[in-house]
């Protein structure tokens, strides 16, 4: 070691030393100490080895029936439907006056407040099986009016909720495969919501009006069934509608099998009343979702991230250390003898410090990835609820180059701070705090606090290992603990990032100023 | 201060100096440490502020709009000394791996050669200070639920009573949310003296609490679950806190505070034997 810096002191002035000499002295004062090389590999040791002890999780609840959408995506699909078979091109046109929601006949009536999701509207599908494609049209209580295609997506039209004084105009016309949304405020201004092509539907499309409301989350009875009611009137249709009367039944009932097809309304074990038609009103009554099927549990991600987060606290009490025994042993006076310009050391040791955090995190991540897969999928973490994530997909990868960036970034941030502090139990405490203590506080708090330390703390930054996708048209309830991010990931990853360029521009401020 | 080559004549000599120091003394001599290093004071004014923002910040958005929300009132208003037990972490970790990043330990051991009393001087002094400490932050966060709670819903009419100390409940969480702080830490300390390193030290005393604290919320096996929530020493612990529906606890309030103070003194143990068995 001592050899090698020689020519350093020989060919140049002191403070014009290369930074490529600088990156190669931290290098050598980091690599040439057992400890922490040991404590590098406990890194990777611990990421691996607390998610293969959590990844022998069993699934001894099993995993619950959905249908399938298209793409092969876990769906709910379950809705009131009032319909006529619709053959080739045509349109329907109606006025929603009313949309009323609450807790379902017999399971307390009152409490539960409007679903924000719930859904009456106008809709046109291939067929009546739970699953299948369509697009709709419909007001909410609490997103204004929608157009949703497909399950998985969702665009914004007119806001607001609908009221006998501002009742809502929908329109959904079909021109081959394209289908186009619109809505109005008085039957005479119409705007376009979106389009969607439906690829592959078939000539005769089941269509109609709808309702659904999604069961309500209760603190303390968990998931209650809601029921909603919407009043149609104005119902014009146009094009190859069949002149049958109109079939009323509930798609994807939930005690029938998936893919049964529609069931009778009456036949429900709670009867409710039956949507009915008087002088051109129609009153339609509705439960369900028809929605993404967002899981419970984040199995891949949750795992994946407590590893890392035990890898973690090895990697920032190495980042601390690696400042400040400099510190404690006066070895940082030789440091910035052998290099005037204190900055650049700084600059120097995150980069070091930052390669080794990126190497371990990615080799922990995929170890890790690469063993709980295959183990996860055997153990009952199926299709379509839980897709297969491995390092051939995109969701594995994110996690995996995800896990590893935030890695990098949690140490030079921690080494930024050990800087500025100079001692590492300081450094290695405000970095394990700001970590780990969000995850704790969000997992106690309320959502609103959880949502809010996720989009402002380090910890931010985990939303780059969320395993499962979360949509916002979702229904289910948005918990960390359930992988659910205020934040993208990526966009996590920023906030952290931002915390440590802070970080750094404020040591090498510090480091600059102040006597060694 | 002349150095001192080889410890060991010091153990031999110290004692012809001053005839066994007693207890009394060496505790005296750790409070004059505690009182005028400038970081044990920062440190527990931090435990006091931290925990009582924390848990004002957590009262103050925390809402119940039905009868039906199952929310621990009490618990909630001392979430704060999750965050605020690090640093009370760090200066049980200080108090004794300082002294070992300086070198003052070997003065320590010349003034009080026997390891076991400098050891319980130490103990004693810091769970005196910590008590202090954890009194005000109790009391403040307490106070801050008192103030806060009764305006975002916890009322009467969904089954609320403003927080307070008559209340038995309420008082066995106060009580051991301090004895809590203490142990956390003589768990530091005992640490530190058994790793002698500060670094290593806080991050096993943070990592054994918080992260096994998080990944304990991942693991799905419900007989694994059940199984770290009682052997875990903050999940344990924080039992401690819990006054509703304490028949559903994985572990009851007092044998949850019971299994930190084992982990306590496991950590003090080892400490302890470490220091008697290797040079200073």
């Amino acid at each position: 070691m001592i050899g090698e810096m020689t020519p350093v002191r020989g060919d140049r002035m002191a403070g014009r030393d290369g930074f490529a000499q600088l990156l190669r002295a931290e290098w050598a004062k980091l690599w040439t100490v057992r400890a922490w090389v040991v404590s590098l590999v406990l890194v990777v040791l611990l990421t691996a080895g607390v998610a293969l002890a959590l990844g022998n999780a069993g699934n001894s609840g099993g995993l619950p029936t959905v249908a399938t959408g298209p793409g092969g995506v876990a769906v709910n699909d379950n809705f009131f439907f009032m319909h006529r078979s619709l053959t080739g091109d045509g349109s329907i046109t109606v006025r929603v006056t009313s949309l009323t929601d609450g807790a379902a006949p017999g399971q307390g009536e009152g409490s539960i407040a409007p679903q924000p999701w719930a859904k009456a509207g106008i809709i046109m599908k291939d067929g009546t099986r739970a699953g299948s494609a369509y697009a709709a049209v419909m007001a909410t209580p609490g997103h204004g009016v929608r157009m949703q295609y497909d399950f998985t997506n969702d665009s914004a039209g007119l806001p607001g909720a609908v009221s006998a004084s501002s009742p809502r105009w929908l329109r959904l016309v079909r021109s081959g495969d394209t289908m186009t949304g619109y809505d109005s405020a008085d039957g005479r201004h119409w705007s376009v919501i979106g389009n969607a092509t439906l690829a592959g539907l078939p000539t005769t499309a089941a269509a109609g009006l709808f309702v659904a409301s999604p069961q309500a989350y209760q603190s303390g009875s968990g998931y209650v069934p809601t029921l909603a009611t919407a009043r149609f009137d104005d119902v014009s249709l146009r094009g190859g509608w069949s002149t049958s009367t109109w079939s009323r039944c509930e798609v994807g009932a939930p005690q029938s099998r998936v893919g049964a097809g529609c069931v009778p309304v009456s036949s429900r074990r709670i009867p409710l009343p039956l949507a009915s038609e008087s002088g051109g009103t129609f009153t339609v009554y509705g439960s369900g979702d028809i929605s993404p099927y967002v899981p419970i549990v984040d199995i891949v991600g949750g795992i994946i991230k407590a590893g890392s987060l035990a890898g973690l606290i090895a990697l920032i009490a190495l980042s601390g250390v690696f400042v400040s025994s400099e510190y404690r042993r006066g070895m940082i006076r030789t440091t910035f003898a052998a290099s005037p310009r204190r900055g650049r050391v700084v600059l120097a040791k995150a980069l070091v410090i930052g390669v080794v955090a990126f190497a371990a995190g990615l080799a922990g991540a995929a170890v890790a990835l690469t063993i709980i897969g295959p183990k996860l999928r055997s153990q009952g973490w199926t299709p379509p609820i839980y897709p297969a994530v491995s390092l051939g997909t995109g969701t594995g990868l994110r996690i995996v180059a995800g896990t590893a960036v935030v890695l990098t970034l949690a140490a030079v941030f921690t080494l930024a701070v050990a800087v500025m502090l100079r001692r590492s139990v300081g450094a290695i405490t405000v970095g394990i705090a700001l970590f780990v203590g969000p995850w704790l506080v969000a997992a106690a708090a309320s959502q609103s606090v959880g949502a809010f330390l996720l989009r402002v703390t380090p910890f931010a930054a985990t939303a780059v290992q969320q395993g499962v996708q979360h949509y916002p048209q979702s229904s289910a309830v948005c918990l960390a603990s359930h992988g659910c991010y205020p934040l993208a990931p990526w966009d996590g990853v920023a906030v952290l990032a931002a915390w440590t360029v802070a970080a750094l521009v404020a040591a090498w401020y510090v480091v600059r100023r102040r006597d060694a | 201060m002349t150095r001192v080559a080889d410890p060991a004549l010091l153990l031999t000599r110290a004692p012809a100096g001053r005839k066994r120091a007693g207890v009394l003394a060496a505790v005296h001599a750790e409070w004059i440490k505690l009182r005028t290093a400038p970081g044990p004071g920062w440190l527990l004014l931090a435990c006091a502020v931290v925990t009582v923002t924390v848990s004002s910040a957590v009262v103050a958005v925390e809402k119940c709009s039905t009868a039906s929300c199952a929310v621990d009132a009490t618990k909630v208003s001392l979430t704060g000394i999750q965050v605020g037990q690090a640093a009370v972490a760090i200066l049980g970790v200080m108090v004794i791996g300082g002294e070992y990043a300086t070198g003052m330990v070997r003065i320590t051991l010349v003034a009080v050669p026997r390891r076991s009393v400098m050891l319980a001087a130490k103990a004693a002094a810091v769970a005196v200070v910590t008590a202090v400490a954890g009194i005000i932050a109790v009391a403040g966060s307490l106070l801050a639920g008192r103030i806060f709670l009764p305006g975002n819903g916890f009322t009467a009419a969904h089954g609320f009573t403003p927080l307070s100390l008559g209340n038995e409940p309420t008082l066995r969480a106060a009580i051991g949310s301090v004895l809590y702080l203490v142990l956390v830490a003589l768990f530091s300390l005992g640490v530190a003296a058994a790793v002698r390193d500060t670094a290593a030290a806080i991050a096993i005393v943070l990592g054994v609490m918080y992260v096994v604290r998080g990944v304990s919320s991942l693991v799905l096996d419900p007989t694994w679950q059940l199984r770290v929530d009682r052997a875990a020493p903050m999940n344990a612990g924080l039992a401690v806190q819990s006054t509703t529906n304490l028949s559903k606890l994985p572990i009851g309030p007092w044998a949850g505070l019971g299994v930190l103070a084992a982990w306590t003194a496991a950590a003090l143990l080892a400490g302890w034997l470490l220091l008697r068995l290797r040079d200073a």
